[in-house]
């Protein structure tokens, strides 16, 4: 199944927020079901632009690469992410495509998220 | 409230220390208490980041007040990110406003050569947003270097200009027996000789190896106390005039304008009013510099320059020792060092000096008023704190 990373949508005012958090950050509201706190899922858009980036060299010690490029991106639809980039000379502005791939993985878990290429 | 004095202070040198962090905290805290002419408190904070991860050790608060034989005083490990020193300071100043105590020995301390550098910024990094900034390999020098972009971008900062608050810092450091770099640097050695890039090396583009604090061990303390207390002891009276603290978004990308710094403008601005007191009033400044960016956005934010040009004021000389508000007299955490839960408290060691015409070859003329700024996570957590001689 293809991976997808998740934008939290307001049962109240539709607002879509990512990260999760407990109350909605644009009405506030926290809509329940029973004792259930709800939010629908979407996935957030693959196209954006980037707004800045740098490449890191001094990298946490479970990266194996001597640098890594990280941006901050801005979807379609006005949602910010963080990202990993693929982009060998990055502009700001540039217009970016992310696929959801391992972005960071230790001896026991794997975790997936937004590396961005070139649109 | 009542009023709050600050009236004892110590510190240890910031370097790599080889002892322990309770003997870390222990000898700063002994400093203080006989330099306040005290030998017990009613309440003890230590700031502390990270020792549960770091040193294996929780609760160090308790250990503190075993290790100094202060029973029954309170105590409480404070942990706020990089601004647990001055969050503990809030407390203590808590503590006495509002008449539960009329003494606190406000501690940080912070051992984090005890693993290897690349695993304390991974430690440091733990309070980025775990989920949106943490799992793509996000570190402090990466959020500051995505930062520093765009502030070049929309204000016209060079490297020069970071540079520049470098050599300012450390040249400070020089006059502070107590900071852990002790290196002069020119222009020429980190910017546009033909070593410079040998020397300083890119850690986050467009920041350098001169751009970023080091890694330090070290711990700091401020005695607090009440006005009948602080009118009995034979030390100049500084008060702690004004406190602020406000928060931004967990995640930097969910900040509207991310060159603001919201946080650091907001909790300023509540410092001042408590204080009642204007920008332009203050004589000398601690700003959080764990980035040489910082040190310019920030003073702006605080309101010593317009925004945008911090860097214009920097380069006419009006943030060094002698201009018109010299800024991180110590050293700064580029120089002075950062050992993170100790740094707020740092800063407040620093001003009490300064305040007390204490500080010798940095000391600035006719000191009054001074001012900390203690920015944790990536600016959504900031103490601002005014002192004021009187
Ligand atoms: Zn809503």
């Amino acid at each position: 199944m293809q991976k997808e990373i998740l934008g939290y949508k307001c049962r109240k005012c539709g607002h879509v927020q990512y990260p999760y958090r407990t109350r909605c950050r644009k009405c506030g509201e926290t809509v329940f079901e029973g004792n259930d706190i709800v939010f629908d899922t979407v996935p957030l858009p693959r196209d954006g632009k980037l707004l800045t980036y740098t490449d890191l060299y001094a990298l946490p010690p479970e990266f194996e690469v001597v640098k890594l490029t990280l941006g901050i991106i801005e979807l379609e639809g006005g949602q910010r992410v963080t990202g990993q980039l693929r982009v060998d000379k990055p502009q700001l502005g540039m217009k970016l495509h992310a696929e959801v791939e391992v972005v960071r993985k230790d001896a026991y878990s794997k975790n997936w998220g937004f590396v961005f290429y070139p649109a | 409230m009542r009023e709050v004095y600050a009236v004892g202070i110590g510190i240890t040198s910031f370097t790599r220390l080889e002892y322990p962090l309770v003997e870390i905290a222990g000898y700063a805290s002994i400093l203080a208490l006989k330099d306040a002419g005290l030998d017990q408190v009613d309440q003890v904070y230590l700031a502390n980041m990270a020792a549960a991860r770091l040193n294996h050790q929780t609760a160090v608060a308790s250990a503190l007040v075993d290790h100094l034989n202060l029973q029954p005083a309170g105590a409480a490990t404070i942990e706020n990110g990089p601004a647990s020193g001055a969050a503990a300071i809030k407390e203590g100043f808590q503590a006495i406003a509002s008449g539960m105590a009329d003494t606190v020995m406000v501690t940080g301390a912070e051992r984090m050569s005890e693993v290897n550098q690349l695993e304390a910024t991974d430690v440091v990094a733990s309070l980025s947003h775990p989920l949106s900034e943490a799992i793509y390999g996000v570190t402090l020098p990466s959020l500051a270097g995505m930062f520093t972009r765009l502030y070049m971008e929309k204000y016209g900062v060079t490297r020069r200009h970071l540079a520049l608050v470098a050599i300012k810092n450390h040249a400070n450091a020089l006059m502070n027996p107590f900071a852990h770099v002790q290196t002069a640097i020119s222009l020429e050695g980190i910017l546009d000789g033909p070593d410079a890039p040998t020397n300083n090396p890119i850690i986050a583009d467009p920041l350098h190896f001169f751009d970023v604090c080091p890694v330090s061990d070290g711990g700091a303390c401020v005695i607090l106390a009440s006005a009948e207390v602080a009118k009995k002891l034979k030390k100049p009276l500084i008060r702690l005039a004004g406190v602020g603290q406000a928060t931004d978004t967990h995640a930097v990308h969910e900040r509207e304008n991310p060159t603001d710094l919201l946080a650091v403008r907001l909790a300023a601005r509540k410092a001042y009013e408590m204080a009642g007191i204007k920008p332009a009033d203050v004589d000398v400044a601690e700003l959080h510099d764990a980035f040489t960016i910082l040190e310019i956005a920030e003073s702006e934010e605080v309101g010593f320059f317009k925004k945008g040009e911090g860097h214009l004021a920097l380069e006419q000389g009006e943030t060094k020792i002698g201009g018109k508000i010299p800024i991180n007299t110590s050293g700064g955490l580029k120089a002075k060092g950062h050992p993170v839960g100790a740094t707020g408290v740092g800063q407040a060691h620093e001003i009490v000096t300064q305040l007390r015409g204490a500080g010798f070859k940095r000391q600035v003329k006719n000191a009054k008023v001074g001012l900390t700024l203690n920015f944790g996570g990536f600016g959504n957590n900031v103490v601002c704190l005014v002192f004021a001689k009187e």
